[in-house]
């Protein structure tokens, strides 16, 4: 009854173009923003910052990336977690070889260097398609890891093999290191992730992602119509790879603090966020926040109430925790294929009729 | 002809001495014809005769064994299918070849890529330049959706749509490339009586205002004979006649080919259509 | 003796390679059945493994028997698949497919590790352990005798199935849905029993797999890695050819092992990792469908 589009009349192909395009939603939206720049921040504490919305966003700005490559043009890749160590490698580096220079630019070398890394391993997808390509990018997840293991030039040749990230400021406030406070880390983060979220909405409602989808849909088509498949895959491969990329700088830099080759990109991670597209929605920014926003609380509210709640040993609770990730994988598989973004959707349809039925 | 007289321009493309053949199975063979500029030029055959290979080949997507293509003036043996796209050669598909998860509008739009320019810095910050582009080529495409007669779908998933939307929206598209060679591959097959009715004005609408030259593959024999200028006939790849729709009609290689024996008889034919 | 250090690489190698296979093979039937890209092969592997241990220990039950009972809790395992996954994602793209598997996996995983403990688990039933000595002594070649009986297992198991899918009615049917899942079902056979047919063999397959590893190295977390071994596998030999699987599990198993033996000390070691994939993907670039995989034709 009171979300809904009457007497909103689009006058101009602009306003029929915009990413909002009912009112309510503006709004709702413009509030969201407040609440999150200008009341957060001074309710945050550590835990909070730390647990919940610093994963939320740095994986939802990776999500954005991974849903880039693979829900908008359709190249699986299982690679992510490595990407997000050259993200964080190249940080590492760059901050400890010049160590005067500005973290906003470290970030976005970060980002470039993966961008081009990803690219590099985007190559055999000319040749190459589906299930063959995720092996390639799995291929680029177990060497790359090795490399960053391997080569001690990486860890500018430390005993422990860890790289950790020494103090820097952003306009003379302190952002990275233990000594920086939760607003501080978590307002440069939602900057960054807000920026990005709003660079990777323009290019996916135009040119780029509609030639992102065709190829996603049908690559022959797509070729006939005077796309070319490997630039365009490419390009897919860098953007996303630059947004994993910034992504990982920020994990590492801002939010861990310390990170390990093996143990914090691993494998897992790639899973993790391919989990996160799926259960948010394939192809919608969206649903990269959703996802996000799912896979970073379910742990946590299922530890709560599993192990202080039923007094669970945590290793058991860790056990549950596969399961109810891997049911709620299929579950939203078989139910909504298209994740979250769609149920939101969905409830918003109803809610244009609330209270009536039709 | 109940449509106005259209002027009849030089070769726009000849085929010479085709021949495809994929691991041993020839589907073409030594074919030759041209296409002259704002014809419309059918292409017919029982099925398996090499029709869908003659339009693969003239957009790129196969490569001849042996012969040339001569298309504005250029001669060339192959090229890629984006390449073909470049110089201003669209089709549509037998089966269709729509962009599913797309809208309508989106599917069209995409028609335009090899038109717009702003590279990905301007479109992630969707200002200035990239939005006024995004909204020129949205009004081009509102053009084409408003000739299609498709206003009302504009926004909705092309998977949802019933088949004879989605092949004019498939249609849509290749318009939106703005062709001076369009290709098309049954554009009428699976439809009632009149969507393809709809389809032939729209075919004959852009013959006449923008001087579209036009390649089509039909079965049904009326509309071969309606629309088309000229009319090449293939079978089992090979070249089996060529002319206008009634030289064709009359040719009795043709007619052999179509009924299997020789009675000479156009009556049949037209039973066919 | 260069030689002979040599000969012994090689010959661990293709050992290993046979486990790779083994785990292929379970990949390439559920894919051609199904076109279904089993992630959770080495899950399965793993699942089997930890309820035969965990059948012998906390039941007694002596090995013969544990292994049948395992056999049956994978069969009842493939229809609980069916009847809760495959069955409702008919028709969906392969890539929603292969991410059920996926979920699958870290079900599977979960379930095994709650009911059988995620402590690393000794495997005996009996299978002879050291060196051969016929081998040892006569030629002075130093072979693990599990290792050889694991071979003459796996080629026995690959025999059975080749004969399972060329004679029997429903090796044909099966054969009949790989080629086309429209057309098989248009002539009466039923997808279900199809499904549940290849999830159970390839649940045996993995159970092979498990026992064998197992009994090498123990039951534990990271057998199921062994499905990411078995994927640059599947790129070498083709998704859809059994021989491909095989041939290309002797390749990954003896290149990896040569890489690491020679090439290793140069680059700093634990090249095994990556060392397939990079095989495999210079392998692709030269031929996309694989050894035994048929060539595509595009069709427009």
């Amino acid at each position: 009854m009171f979300y809904r589009e009457v007497g909103q009349l689009k006058t101009s192909y602009q306003s029929d173009q915009a990413v909002f395009t009912i009112a309510q939603d503006r709004w709702s939206f413009l509030v969201l923003l407040i609440v999150a720049f200008g009341v957060v921040p001074f309710f945050i504490n550590d835990y909070f910052a730390n647990a919940v919305l610093l994963p939320f966003l740095i994986y939802a700005l990776a999500a954005i990336g991974l849903n880039i490559l693979t829900g908008y043009c359709g190249q699986l890749s299982l690679g992510t977690g490595a990407f997000l160590g050259v993200g964080a490698y190249a940080a590492y580096k760059m901050t400890t070889a010049f160590p005067e220079l500005n973290f906003i630019i470290v970030l976005f070398v970060s980002g470039a260097v993966t961008a081009a890394v990803g690219m590099f391993f985007g190559l055999p997808s000319l040749r190459i398609k589906g299930f063959y390509l995720a092996v390639a990018t799995l291929a680029a997840q177990f060497f790359i890891v090795w490399l960053f293991y391997k080569v001690p030039w990486f860890f500018n040749y430390n005993a422990t093999g860890q790289i950790s990230m020494p103090p820097r400021e952003v306009f003379g406030i302190l952002i990275t290191g233990p000594k920086a406070q939760p607003w501080a880390t978590y307002l440069f983060t939602l900057s960054v992730v807000l920026v990005f979220a709003v660079f990777a909405k323009n290019l996916v409602r135009c040119r780029s992602g509609r030639a992102w989808m065709a190829i996603r849909d049908m690559d022959i088509a797509a070729e006939i119509i005077g796309i070319r498949p490997l630039q365009t895959k490419l390009l897919a491969f860098g953007i996303s790879s630059f947004y994993v990329g910034v992504a990982g700088a920020l994990m590492f830099a801002v939010w861990l603090g310390a990170a390990e080759a093996g143990e914090t990109f691993g494998i897992d991670q790639s899973f993790l966020v391919l989990f996160m597209i799926i259960i948010g929605g394939l192809g919608s920014i969206m649903g990269s926040f959703l996802g996000a926003g799912f896979m970073v609380l379910m742990p946590i509210l299922l530890k709560q109430s599993m192990v202080d709640g039923l007094g669970l040993a945590a290793v058991t609770a860790k056990h549950m925790e596969f399961i109810i990730m891997g049911v709620l994988i299929v579950f939203f598989l078989i139910v909504e294929p298209h994740g979250l973004a769609r149920l939101w959707q969905i409830v918003k349809e109803k809610l244009r009729l609330w209270p009536f039925p039709h | 002809m109940s449509y106005k007289e259209r002027k009849i321009g030089d070769t726009l493309l000849k085929v010479e001495d085709i021949s495809l053949s994929f691991g041993g199975v020839k589907a073409l063979s030594h074919v030759s014809f041209d296409i002259k500029e704002h014809e419309i030029r059918a292409i017919i055959g029982p099925n398996g005769a090499g029709k869908s290979s003659m339009l693969n080949v003239i957009n790129g997507f196969y490569h001849p064994q042996e012969g040339l293509i001569t298309y504005k003036g250029q001669v060339r043996r192959q090229m890629r299918p984006h390449q073909a796209a470049k110089q201003g050669i669209a089709r549509t598909f037998q089966n269709i070849a729509l962009f599913k998860g797309m809208s309508t509008l989106d599917n069209i739009m995409t028609g335009r890529l090899l038109r717009m320019r702003r590279n990905v810095f301007w479109q992630a910050l969707y200002f200035g330049p990239a939005v006024k582009e995004e909204l020129e080529h949205r009004e081009a495409v509102e053009k084409i959706i408003d000739f299609l007669e498709i206003q009302a779908i504009r926004k909705t998933p092309v998977g949802r749509l019933p088949y004879g939307l989605q092949k004019r929206v498939e249609l849509g598209r290749a318009l939106a490339m703005e062709p001076e060679l369009l290709l098309l591959d049954e554009p009428m097959a699976g439809m009632n009586v009149e969507e393809k009715e709809d389809m032939c004005r729209f075919i004959l609408d852009l013959n006449d205002e923008f001087g579209t030259t036009i390649a089509l593959i039909e079965h049904d024999m009326g509309v071969v004979m309606d629309l088309s200028d000229r009319v090449v006939v293939l079978d089992y790849g090979q070249l089996l006649a060529d002319g206008t729709a009634d030289e064709v009609r009359n040719n009795q290689d043709v007619i052999d080919a179509y009924l299997g024996v020789s009675h000479g008889d156009d009556e049949s034919l037209e039973g066919a259509a | 003796m260069e030689m002979l250090f040599f000969l012994e690489t090689v010959i661990s190698g293709l050992l290993t390679g046979v486990m790779y296979s083994l785990v292929a093979i379970g990949f390439v039937l559920i894919f051609k059945a199904s076109g279904v890209f089993n992630f959770a092969q080495g899950v399965l592997a793993l699942f089997a493994g930890l309820t035969l241990v965990g059948l012998m220990e906390t039941f007694g039950l002596p090995p013969w028997l544990a292994i049948i009972a395992t056999i049956g809790v994978m069969i009842a395992l493939a229809w609980l698949i069916e009847l809760l996954i495959l069955r409702h994602l008919v028709n969906q793209e392969q890539i929603i497919l292969f991410m059920a598997t996926l979920g699958l996996a870290y079900i599977l995983e979960g379930f095994g590790d709650i009911i059988w403990g995620s402590d690393v688990k000794v495997l005996d039933i009996g299978l002879p352990q050291g060196a051969s000595d016929f081998l040892l002594d006569g030629y002075g070649l130093y072979v693990e005798r599990l290792e050889v009986v694991a071979a003459v297992i796996a080629t026995a198991l690959v025999i059975v199935l080749a004969i399972f899918f060329q004679k029997t009615r429903i090796g044909r049917a099966l054969r009949a849905v790989a080629d086309d899942h429209q057309a098989a079902l248009s002539i009466g056979i039923s997808l279900r029993t199809i499904w549940i047919t290849v999830w159970s063999v390839a649940g045996i397959v993995a159970l092979v797999a498990g026992v064998m590893w197992g009994s090498k190295s123990g039951i534990q977390f990271s057998l199921s890695l062994i499905a990411l071994k078995a994927l640059p596998v599947l790129i070498l030999g083709g998704f859809t050819s059994i021989p491909g699987a095989i041939v290309g599990g002797l390749i990954i198993g003896v290149g990896e092992k040569v890489a690491e033996v020679y090439l290793g000390p140069f680059v700093g070691g634990a090249i095994e990792n990556w060392f397939a994939y990079m095989l495999a993907l210079v392998f692709l670039m030269f031929r996309p469908q694989g050894l035994f995989g048929e060539k595509i034709i595009e069709r427009v």
